[in-house]
């Protein structure tokens, strides 16, 4: 005769087991809590909020430097010229990603699209591999879109300046 | 038949407080974590820049801007952190208000402007305008320093052929 034959499982309640030996040498009933429910509960509560949260997934940013307004302007280089800067108008022709049309103001070629700008930008811009270069990297560049241009247009035309290297990139304002 | 034989077999339990801590705390960060996002990161379709040349989010202290799109470019109005204003001339000088308080209590603060793509420039600009004004109302009273405004152009970076 084995020793598990002779004990005996009785359940009590709901999450309560108590347990004997043999019915002539009855010892003390053993309590214990059953947590499968609860661990099943908790499991499917974060399951629940891992679907559910909405992290900002895939967002990034570029850094935008403006004038402070209202206050006085710091004591600047009094022989210092002024940089003109190089203004690139946005106009939106519809909601698509490519309705837009760019203009660049001064005497520079026309620019169909953000690449095209970006390549006129780059192959201006004064680095190492071009030291010739027209503008240097902090050359003024003020972006103007018109009032009625969306902003994904708008910040195509900064995204365009930011990758050909500039740093002194605002955006104009609308009247 | 000696003691040793006479026990029962090993029971063999797993400790699952340890678990069950952890699983307590892992919730309490998602419910948490779910409510400062939906208060700070409105759903906003996004501009989606090819090529982005962008930096990661910074880990730094800032406050969200949220233009809240209306229909045909224009808006609903402006979301500051969990304060909502109309897209009215009050409701651009009540942010500019409130922006200052943020300014004058951190003078570090970062702006983060989040725009839906398809909103008309004209409703975005009152943004910046509104946080240019501010941190230079708040510089005025503490120092004239740092003249310049940091603003962070929220985008979705996506990934190129390339990987890039």
């Amino acid at each position: 005769m084995g020793p598990d034959r002779s004990i005996i499982t009785a359940h009590a309640g709901p999450g309560s087991t108590e347990r004997w030996s043999s019915p002539g040498r009855r010892s003390r009933p053993r309590m214990s809590l059953n947590l499968t429910p609860m661990i099943d509960v908790v499991f499917q509560l974060l399951i629940y909020f891992l679907v559910c949260t909405n992290f900002a997934r895939g967002e990034q940013i570029y850094k935008l430097d403006l004038p402070q307004r209202g206050t006085a302007p710091t004591q600047a280089d009094p022989f210092q010229l002024d940089d003109e800067p190089l203004r690139i108008q946005v106009l939106s022709l519809g909601s698509e990603p490519g309705d837009y049309r760019l203009r660049l103001e001064g005497p520079w070629p026309r620019v169909a699209d953000f690449q095209q700008l970006y390549e006129f930008l780059e192959q201006r811009v004064i680095s190492s591999d071009n030291p010739t270069g027209l503008f240097a990297p902090d050359h003024p560049i003020v972006i103007e879109p018109a009032g009625s241009t969306s902003w994904g247009h708008a910040v195509g035309a900064f995204n365009a300046s930011v990758r050909a290297g500039y740093n002194n990139i605002t955006f104009a304002e609308t009247n | 038949m000696s003691r040793v034989h006479q026990r029962g077999r090993a029971r063999i339990e797993a400790n699952l407080t340890p678990m069950i801590d952890m699983t307590f705390l892992l919730i309490v960060f998602f419910v948490l974590v779910s409510q400062i996002t939906e208060i700070e990161v409105v759903k906003l379709d996004l501009p989606r820049p090819t090529r982005a040349a962008t930096q990661p989010l910074p880990d730094e202290q800032r406050s969200v801007i949220n233009v809240l799109p209306g229909e045909d470019g224009a808006v609903q109005g402006y979301r500051v952190n969990a304060m909502d204003f109309p897209a009215t001339v009050e409701g651009v000088e009540a942010m500019t208000a409130y922006l200052v308080r943020l300014y004058e209590a951190r003078p570090d603060l970062n702006i983060n402007l989040r725009a839906d793509r398809s909103t008309d420039f004209r409703w975005v600009q009152p943004a910046m305008t509104a946080a240019t004004t501010a941190s230079g109302i708040a510089a005025g009273i503490q120092d004239r320093t740092n003249p310049r405004t940091r603003i962070n152009l929220v985008v979705i970076k996506e990934q190129n052929d390339d990987g890039t």
